[in-house]
């Protein structure tokens, strides 16, 4: 008994040896990259897209018509893009005559990626549609887009892409909350992204400014606006404009009710 | 196996072959005869074939696809997907224990019996003895696999069908191209399987054991898939014996790689040549007379 548990100790302190060994001789290094996930996931999008095509009877989609592009990353700004995980984001940018593409320009991707190399991809469903499509002779069929499964070569070609998409910055407050001094608080968020959100918001409350406050938020974080000028007794709601110089933002001016003043 | 002909052989050439390996042939045709009449070895064949039909039944009448394994997405109503689901199954577990229930009993057998005394003294040698049951044990690895493939396989296609399957780069791939890239992917599983298989003769040899035998390379491998599927650490992976079991992923991309190929060569052949030498050492050095 005695000589197989130094045997078995022996055993275990000879593999944790030579994997520390080969850790540190490697680095510890993934084949997992952001640039292999950027070829790859594209060009299986964009044959899975034309098949989509096929099914819904549009003309003229082929995957190389589709000059599908993607921009990966991983776990937002804080993260290193290499390794497996499933906080993979892969923005891809596409061209169908027949699904007009949102202001920035891309769809959002979650994916997640094994240590093997192969991935379970979900697309945006309001750019790809949902689990199932009616196709050309109205049947019920599975959506090829939705969500996908593929794999890349641990080997493969590993220089950076180059490709680079704004992030999309929304205001996530849906309606104010002013403090004692009837000041208040807009929420932004900024979506994955290359280089984060930067810019101005102005506020008005009908035709009182309440001052313009800059941003500058990293990718895949939030922030919170504090705007100097109480909002005026009668005001009812209050008017936001974004203006962007890094990353997209809402079109129009948004528009938020303002509770009434306390007695 | 040819075992039907093997006394044949043994008989014509009988001066030349006693003259120069005396008994390999015989060692061989015993350790055959020894594994075919074991229920165990009969059970796992027969299973090899049945278990896949009802696997593949069973799948084919769920309602919802098993989306969480590879091709399971695919499964419910292409063959070939199905096929490829099965060996994404059997390769966690089902494998490594395929071969274990006979290669890690294969030594340990004679020590339970307590019967090493007495085949050692037919005119047969340790090394004979332990090439014989080697490749008795890596052959029945090798069957197993091609019944099992072929089982699954065959009922994939004639249960749920052999429409085109949509590879892993969004590739259509057509029926027969399909078929052959699928029974490529359930060859390239007999690298790690003789891996696996020396791995448990090497514990059959060492623990004297069945049981530790039959269950430390299954456990192993469950051990060896969750190193391989940690991040951080994944340099480990070529040297882990699991990784070429996800070695055919290669065939079914588009354009196809085999660099993962060549890594499942290197890493079954090596972890073969270390149990194997391991296990040689460990039975020439052993005192057979005290047990």
């Amino acid at each position: 008994m005695r000589r197989f548990v130094i045997t078995v100790v022996a055993a275990l302190a000879v593999v944790v040896a030579v994997s520390g060994a080969v850790l540190a001789g490697t680095g510890g290094g993934s084949s997992v990259t952001r640039a292999r996930l950027e070829r790859s996931l594209p060009t299986e999008f964009a044959r899975l897209y034309a098949d989509q095509a096929g099914l819904l009877g549009h003309r003229g989609v082929t995957p190389a018509s589709l000059q599908a592009r993607a921009m990966c990353d991983k776990g937002g700004a804080v993260e290193p893009d290499v390794g497996p995980g499933s906080n993979w984001i892969c923005l891809v940018s596409w061209t169908d005559p027949n699904v007009p593409m949102p202001p920035e320009g891309y769809g959002k991707f979650e994916v997640d990626v094994h240590s093997n190399g192969c991935f379970t991809a979900g697309g945006p469903s309001k750019l790809v549609g949902f689990q199932t499509i009616t196709d050309r002779r109205g049947r019920e069929v599975t959506n090829p887009v939705y969500e996908f499964d593929g794999c890349f070569d641990p080997n493969g070609d590993n220089t950076p892409t180059g490709n680079e998409f704004p992030s999309v910055l929304n205001v996530t407050t849906t309606a104010l909350l002013p403090d004692a001094e009837r000041k208040v608080s807009l929420q932004l968020s900024c979506g994955t992204g290359s280089a984060g959100c930067q810019g101005t918001v102005s506020a008005a409350a009908g035709d009182t400014p309440l001052g313009t406050v800059p941003f500058d938020v990293s990718e895949e974080l939030t922030t919170s606006l504090h705007f100097p000028t109480p909002v005026p007794q009668r005001a009812q709601s209050v008017t936001f404009t974004v203006t962007t110089t890094v990353g997209v933002g809402p079109t129009s001016p948004v528009t938020l009710p303002v509770p009434p003043a306390r007695p | 196996m040819t075992t039907g002909t093997l006394p044949a052989e043994a008989g014509t050439t009988v001066p030349a072959v006693a003259a120069r390996r005396p008994g390999l042939l015989a060692a061989l045709r015993f350790e055959t005869l020894k594994l075919r009449a074991q229920l165990r070895a009969k059970c796992l064949l027969i299973g090899a074939i049945l278990v896949p039909i009802a696997v593949v039944v069973v799948v084919h009448s769920q309602p919802r696809p098993p989306k969480d394994t590879l091709f399971g997405r695919f499964a419910t109503e292409n063959g070939f997907a199905m096929a490829l689901l099965v060996l994404g199954f059997a390769t966690q577990w089902v494998l490594p224990l395929l071969t274990a229930i006979v290669a890690g009993d294969m030594f340990a057998s004679e020590d339970q019996h307590g019967t090493w005394k007495t085949v050692l003294t037919r005119s047969t040698s340790r090394s004979t003895m332990f090439w014989a049951k080697t490749a008795v044990a890596i052959a029945f690895a090798l069957v197993a696999l091609t019944l099992l493939a072929a089982s699954t396989i065959a009922s994939s296609w004639l249960i749920v069908g052999h429409q085109p399957l949509t590879g892993l780069s969004g590739q259509t791939i057509a029926a027969r191209s399909a078929l052959e890239l699928v029974s490529a992917s359930w060859a390239v599983m007999a690298l790690p399987i003789v891996g696996f298989t020396c791995l448990a003769l090497l514990f059959s040899v060492w623990s004297r054991s069945a049981a530790v035998g039959i269950a430390a390379p299954v456990v192993l491998g469950l051990v060896m898939q969750l190193v391989g599927a940690l991040g951080g650490i994944e340099t480990l992976r070529p040297f882990l014996l699991s990784t070429p079991f996800e070695a055919w992923h290669g065939l079914l991309a588009a354009p196809r790689f085999t660099g993962p190929l060549l890594d499942a060569v290197v890493t079954s052949a090596g972890w073969s040549v270390v149990c194997l030498t391991a296990a040689f050492l460990i039975l020439r050095r052993r005192d057979i007379t005290g047990g």
